[in-house]
This record gives structure tokens, sequence and C-alpha cells, in this order.
């Protein structure tokens, strides 16, 4: 008896680890990549706020995978192998809605570019350290006009993540001083106490358009304070 | 012996005949009651109407979601956790509700009670099917404030098993549509109610308060939403309401509002010559209370019961050994509070030069000529609940020669080497859990009952869904925006004077001062965030900067200094801060004014369209 029991033990023991091999999908290992693009230049957004969606059909499970664009316009996806289709969700990027769908077939890698037509874009900006401020130059493009410019702000961080949420500083421009964008824009943020004693610090320019929830950045710069 | 064989086979025979006869297999079933015996039992109608009012939807309340009153700007969570201080930005899926279940079994109800009701008076049917379409009504508004347009399902959808649901598949409604949907079935109904003098079943006057507070809501979002630089609308009309609409709404909501207020027999709680108990008592008394319209009520005695005293109690009033504190009250709420002369209610904690702090005598000092209701909503430093005083005391302030040194304990209760109080028994406490980490706690909804607060007996505070304070202020925004500024500012005055203001103390009304007087009389009950949404205020007021002071939730901490031989020694000193528990701003988006719909929703049945921005 006692030697037919530890075989016994033996064999429910490999059929219990055979069985969890069999049990457990893979994890997904290809992967997505891309970049929200406007005339081949990457849109820079807040991070975590702005969403694509993925969709896969013909699986009894519809639903979305939600896509987060990165703050420098780039996002990626881990992806099991297949078709999928990529939608630009209305009214949550800073850009014109566009519902036409992205067709994307993922075998190992890939990579897509989305291109979108923002309303405002922000050109020629510079951002430099004078006195104890950091002030800034640049000019709005309208690409789009059928919505109206609602705000242009100067974000001041003391790290890379600057953006509406994220900031030590800012200085908005609204109403009469955005009437006429052919005109240079300046800025002036006073360097805030948390950031005084600091070697440098980050900022970028954001445009706001009415009814868009999101804005539009330029890429993040360093700006050295002392 | 062959005969004998022959009547026992016919008596065999006859053997099934007379148990046949007894009915052996067509007995009633003891454990299932058919619809023929519900709907000829008017008991047992209203037990289901019971039911059906348990299960009409509750954002915050304090039997079930009220765990969010720390979501917004009422209040901070301050128990174990951080998720409400730390909300990023708010879920699009947050206020989903796409109950259909309760539609169903009503509109169910309401075909049996046609069907089977043979033994009711046509009177009692008239009244049990009013009482059921209120019900449906109030579902439809908890429905569209939140998901904006509905499909609006009146009768029970019976599959025909074709292999086509498409008959089944009803689209939105637009927006508009529901609301008028609410506004006739309350209208049609509201003579038929009965219940007259009840506080817990609807009667007429329960109806005129549900479509005074729709139609409020009707008006301000076909009026706000298209004052926005993009309105949120959908093409087929499932999300905003035309402009011109606005008036239309505004007045039927008035008309409901007087007819409460003229005919409804309803009077502001003044029982207590103490206003600010008085104030608490015009929620917290069960009996004798001419205010309340609506409420949903518990009864320990029954089991019906919740543990929001439990939850939510000030820290050393506490009678359990666990819990207490969650739900704490933010210094912004505090300061929404006006003083008694009509000046802004901010605590003057600096002198106005800011060079120093302000003395205080005793803690209590600096709300001295608040408006009473803050004394009825929050519990602040020194006062009591229960008849003992909630000790909030956050350290001590010791003058070194040249400035105050802050010394604070982590221990409840804890003295100072003078021998005299250094860190009160409840706080506040930066970074420790239940305890209040603003510096306040929370009166209004917390029973004053003994061991109430315990997990063996818990409490049977009831839930007030409708009172007339907020019907004068619905009155009130209704009338100021159709212009009838005289007829508001009576209203809003009738409201202000029984918090402790002087008579007719608004002379001028703007929607702001509207606005905080419904922040301040109605905190806690479950309309803030629902009013910012209506206003299309939200997103501004809650729009995620660290920077904007209405997005933040700041704490008071009190301190006693100790300054020995000086005039100042064993006075206290207050200061304001972000509470140090508070992590992310408040963030509210575009794409949160109406909920998201569920992808299985939208997978069942195409015809449905998704809101805006998600």
């Amino acid at each position: 008896m006692k030697t037919l029991a530890i075989p016994s033990f033996l064999l429910a023991l490999t059929m219990l680890l055979a069985g969890c091999e069999k049990d457990n999908y893979e994890p997904p290992k290809s992967t997505l990549t891309g970049r929200v693009v406007y005339q081949n230049q990457p849109i820079g957004v807040r991070s975590n706020g702005v969403q694509l969606e993925l969709w896969q059909r013909g699986y009894q499970l519809f639903t979305k995978i939600p896509v987060y664009v990165d703050q420098d316009g780039s996002f990626s996806a881990s992806l099991f192998d297949g078709d999928y289709q990529l939608v630009r969700l209305r009214g949550n990027g800073p850009w014109v809605d566009n519902t036409d769908t992205i067709k994307v077939q993922v075998r190992g890698t890939a990579t897509v570019e989305v291109p979108v037509q923002p309303y405002y874009v922000v050109k020629n900006e510079m951002i430099q350290k004078s006195g104890n401020a950091v002030t800034a130059t640049a000019k709005i493009d309208p690409v789009v006009t059928s919505r109206a410019i609602e705000r242009v702000t100067l974000y001041l961080g003391s790290t890379t993540i600057v953006d509406a949420n994220n900031n030590a500083g800012t200085h908005n421009l609204t109403g009469t001083a955005l009437a006429d964008l052919s005109k240079t824009l300046s800025f002036s943020v006073t360097v805030p106490a948390s950031l005084a004693n600091k070697e440098y610090a980050f900022a970028r320019i954001g445009v706001k358009t009415v009814g868009v929830a999101e804005m539009l950045y330029s890429p993040v710069q360093k700006v050295a304070l002392k | 012996m062959k005969r004998i064989y022959k009547y026992l086979l016919i008596a065999a025979a006859l053997l099934p005949a007379s148990a046949c006869k007894e009915e052996w297999l067509e007995r009633q079933p003891p454990n299932i009651i058919l619809e023929e015996q519900v709907w000829n039992d008017s008991r047992m109608i209203v037990s289901l109407l019971a039911n059906y009012y348990d299960r009409l939807p509750a954002h915050s309340q304090i039997d079930a979601g009220w765990q969010e009153f720390a979501a917004y700007d009422e209040a901070m969570w301050s128990g174990n956790d951080d998720a409400r201080n730390n909300i990023v930005s708010y879920p699009f899926e947050r206020w989903r509700l796409w109950d259909y279940s309760l539609i169903r079994d009503i509109n169910l109800a309401l075909e049996n009670i046609e069907k089977y009701g043979v033994k009711l008076t046509p009177a009692q049917k008239t009244q049990f099917s009013a009482e059921l379409r209120f019900l449906r009504a109030y579902q439809y508004f908890e429905l569209v404030k939140r998901m904006g347009g509905v499909p609006l399902v009146t009768k029970q959808l019976i599959y025909d098993f074709s292999g086509n649901p498409s008959p089944l598949q009803l689209p939105r409604n637009k927006e508009e549509e529901v609301y008028d949907f609410i506004a006739a079935e309350l209208d049609a109904i509201k003579d038929n109610l009965g219940n007259t003098g009840s506080n817990t079943r609807a009667n007429k006057f329960t109806a005129l308060a549900l479509k005074s507070r729709a139609m409020l809501y009707a008006g301000s979002i076909a009026k706000y939403n298209n004052l926005l630089g993009a309105p949120i609308t959908t093409p087929g009309g499932e999300v905003g309401i035309p402009a011109a609409r606005a008036k239309d709404y505004y007045t039927k909501s008035l008309e409901a509002s007087r007819e409460i207020i003229n005919t409804g027999g309803y009077s502001l709680y003044r029982s207590n010559p103490n206003l600010g108990e008085n104030f608490y008592e015009a929620l917290t008394k069960k009996v004798n209370n001419p205010e309340v319209i609506l409420a949903k009520d518990f009864l320990t005695a029954k089991d019906k019961r919740h543990s929001f005293s439990y939850d939510n109690i000030a820290r050393n009033v506490r009678e359990d050994n666990l819990s207490s504190s969650n739900v704490t009250p933010v210094l912004n709420l505090v300061e929404a509070y006006e003083y008694l002369d009509g000046s802004s209610g901010e605590l003057k904690t600096r002198t106005a030069n800011n060079s120093d702090f302000i003395y205080y005598d005793k803690l209590s000092d600096i709300f001295n000529n608040k408006d009473a209701r803050l004394y009825g909503t929050v519990i602040y430093p020194g006062t009591s609940f229960k008849g003992v005083e909630v000790q909030i005391q956050a350290g001590v302030m010791v003058w070194n020669g040249n400035a105050y040194q802050t010394v604070e304990s982590n221990t409840l209760a804890s003295n100072y080497t003078d021998g005299k109080l250094l860190t009160g028994a409840s706080g506040p406490q930066r970074s420790q859990t239940e305890v209040s980490n603003t510096g306040f706690y929370l009166r209004k909804y917390i029973d004053p009952a003994p061991m109430s607060s315990t997990r063996g007996i818990r409490s049977d505070m009831w839930w007030v869904r409708f009172r007339l304070g907020e019907i004068l202020l619905n009155a009130a925004e209704a009338a100021f925006e159709l212009g009838q500024t005289a007829d508001a500012l009576t209203y809003v005055n009738r409201v202000r004077e029984r918090a402790g203001f002087a008579p007719n103390s608004l002379k001028d009304l703007t929607l702001a001062k509207l606005q905080n007087e419904r922040r301040v009389e109605l905190a806690f009950e479950d309309h803030r965030v629902w009013d910012l949404m209506r206003w299309r205020q939200a997103h501004e007021v809650w729009n995620g900067s660290p920077n904007n002071t209405n997005a933040m939730m700041y704490a008071l901490y009190p301190y006693r200094v100790v300054r020995p031989g000086d005039s100042r020694d064993g006075k206290y000193v207050f200061v304001k801060m972000v509470a140090p528990r508070f992590r992310a701003p408040r963030q509210f988006q575009l794409g949160n004014y109406y909920s998201s719909i569920d992808q299985n929703v939208i997978n069942n049945n195409p015809k449905i369209v998704r809101n805006p921005f998600h």
C-alpha cells in the first residue's frame, strides 16, 4: 500500500503541473506603437488625458481597448496578433473629430501614424530664463478655425511632466490678448518659491480650444535656472 | 375468495377518485405567491411598493454611496484609504445608471394590477397605479440626470422568438422628451396619489416636489448648456435641450414649487430656539417635522438600519472601537457659510497686514456670528455632540523669543509639558486615519440616539429626499431666472431667516448668491454635484489645477499658544492649509456631464448612440 501511495502522489502532482500550463493563456507579446501627427510632427498632449480606442471584431467579447496617448504624442499597446481597428474618439483630443477607422494589422510589431487636424498649433516657441522669471514667446498657427481659441498658457513645472494638471506656475493669455494671432505672444512667469533653488525647470506652452477639454502642447523644454 | 378479490379490486379502483375529490394534486403551494393573490390584496401591494421605494437609485445617501460625500467639495476622506482624496479625474462611467429592471417591474405591476386585480376597488387601483407611476417618473429622472435621454419604455417588452430582436431595440429618446414625460406623468397622477400627510409615501406634494426639481434641472440645462462656448449636444438631441425651452421649464418648476408652498401645509422647522440645533433637527427629527416632504425611513426594531453614524461620528464621541470620522467636512464648505451680517464667510486667522495671527480666547470664537446652518451641518472646534465636547486641537504654538514653533503629537488627548492639552481627543491629525484630517466633523445626519454609532445597534436616522427648504430655493432660482426677482428674494430670504439672518437679509440677487445658498443649505443632501452639472460649472470649479482653490480641499488646524508671561498665552490661533492627506485636485471633464453608456448595452442594442466625448 505504501509503495503505491508515493507514485500515485507524484502522478497527481505532475497532472496538476501539466494542468497549470494548459489552463493559462500566453500574455500578449506583440506591440503596437505609434504617434499622433500633424504634418509629420507629433502632437503634444496631457499625459493620461487623451485616449484612442482599439477594437477587434470576431470575438464574443466586444469591448474597447483604451490606448492612452503619452504627452509627446506617442502611444503603445501590448496586443495579440490580429486585425484591429483604431478609432479617434470624438471630442477627446485637441483636434477635429474624425471618425474614419484606421485598420491596423499586428503581426509581431506594428507601427501606425494617426493623422489628425488640430484646431491650433504652437509654433516658434522660445522659452528662457530672464531675471527671476521664465519668459517665453510663441506664435499660434490656426489650422482649423471652426472653433474659437479660448486660452494660451505657459506652464512651468519641476518635472518633465508639465501640463494643466501638473505645474508649479502658469501665465494665461485670454480674450483680447488673442485677438490677433498673427502676432507673436509673450509670456512671463515668476519662478515660484518651490523652484527657486533648483538648477533647472521644465516648461511648455498649451493652447485651449473652446469646447474641447484637452489642450495641445508644445514639446517640453528644459529651462536652466542657474 | 373470488368475491373478496372482486370487492378489493373495486375499492382499489375507487381510491384515486376519492383522493381527487380532496384535490391532492392541486393544493396551493405555501411558498409561491401567485399574481392573483398579490393584486387582490392591498397589504401585499403595499409591501411590493415598499420594495420599489427601497430600490430607487442613490448616488450619495446615508445608506448607500455615502462615501461619495467625500469626493466633491463638501468633504474629504479621513478613513482608511486615500481613494477619494486622490481622484486624478472622475471616470466617465462614474454616474452611470442603466437600471431598467426597476422600470420593467413597475411596468409589469401596472399591467398586472389591471389584469388580475378584480377584488380591488377602482379607487384603490387608481391610487396604486398612480404611486407606481410616481416611482417610474422618479427612476426616469434619475436616469436622465446621469445619462441624458434614455429610451422611454412604458410597457413590458415581449420577445416573439422570431429570431429578430429589433422590435425590442428602442433608440434613445431626446433629453427634453424624457423631462417632458416626467412632467406629464406627474401632472396626470398628482391628484390620484392619496397618502395625504405621509412623508414616507408619495402624495400630491411629493409629486410636485419631484416636478419642481426635475423641471429646474431641465430649465438650467436648456439655458446654461447653450451658454457654453461649445454646447454639449448630440445631433439627435439625445443630449442637450434647445435654449428656447428654458423659460417653459422654469415656469413649470416655479408653478409646482408655488403650489407646494401655498397649499401644501408644510413649514420650515423652527421648533428649537437654538438656531444651530434647530437646523440640525430640521433634518434629523422624525416626529412632528413639518418640513420633510419625502424621506426614506429606517427602524432599528425592524432591522432596517444603516451604519452611517458608526462610520462618520466624531472620533472622541464614538461608541465603537473602530471606524468613525470617515467623511470630514473641508474648510471650503465651512467658509461658504456667510457671517450673519452678510459678509463673506472667509475665516479670519491672520491680521489684515498678514503680520501675525489673530488670537481668540475660545476655540469657537472664530466661528462667532456665522450662519447657524454651519453649526447644524458641521462639528467645528469648541462645539459638542451628544453632550460631549468634540475636542479639536492640532497642537500648541510655542514662542521661542522670535517666532512660534509648532508642536503636535501623534497621541490623541495628550498633554504638553505645561500639563495642559496638546492634541485633542479628536485630532486633527496630519496622517493618522479615522481622525479628522481637516479639523472638522460631520453633524448633519449623525444619529444623536445612544449607542447608534455601534456596529451592534446602528442607526435608524432617515434620509430626506425632498423638504420645503429645497423647494423654496428651487422656487427662488426659477423665479430669478424668469426675472421675478422680488418673488425670488422673498423665497430665499425665508430660508435665510431660519438660519439666523435678519428678515429680508438679501436685497439684490445674483445667480452666484443662490448657488451659494443651495450649497450651504443642502450640503450632504446629494445636491452639490448635480447642481454644478446642470449649471455647467463643474468643469470650471473643479478644473484639476493645483492652483485653483476650489479644486483643492483645505483644512483648519487650531493651536493653543504657549507664551508664558504674555497676554496671548493660552489663547488660540488657527492655520489654514491644504488638507495634508488631500492628493489630487478635483477634476471634472467635459465628458463627465453625461456618463458613458456601457458597451454591453450598445452591443445588445445598436440603436443606442454614445454620449459625447466617449
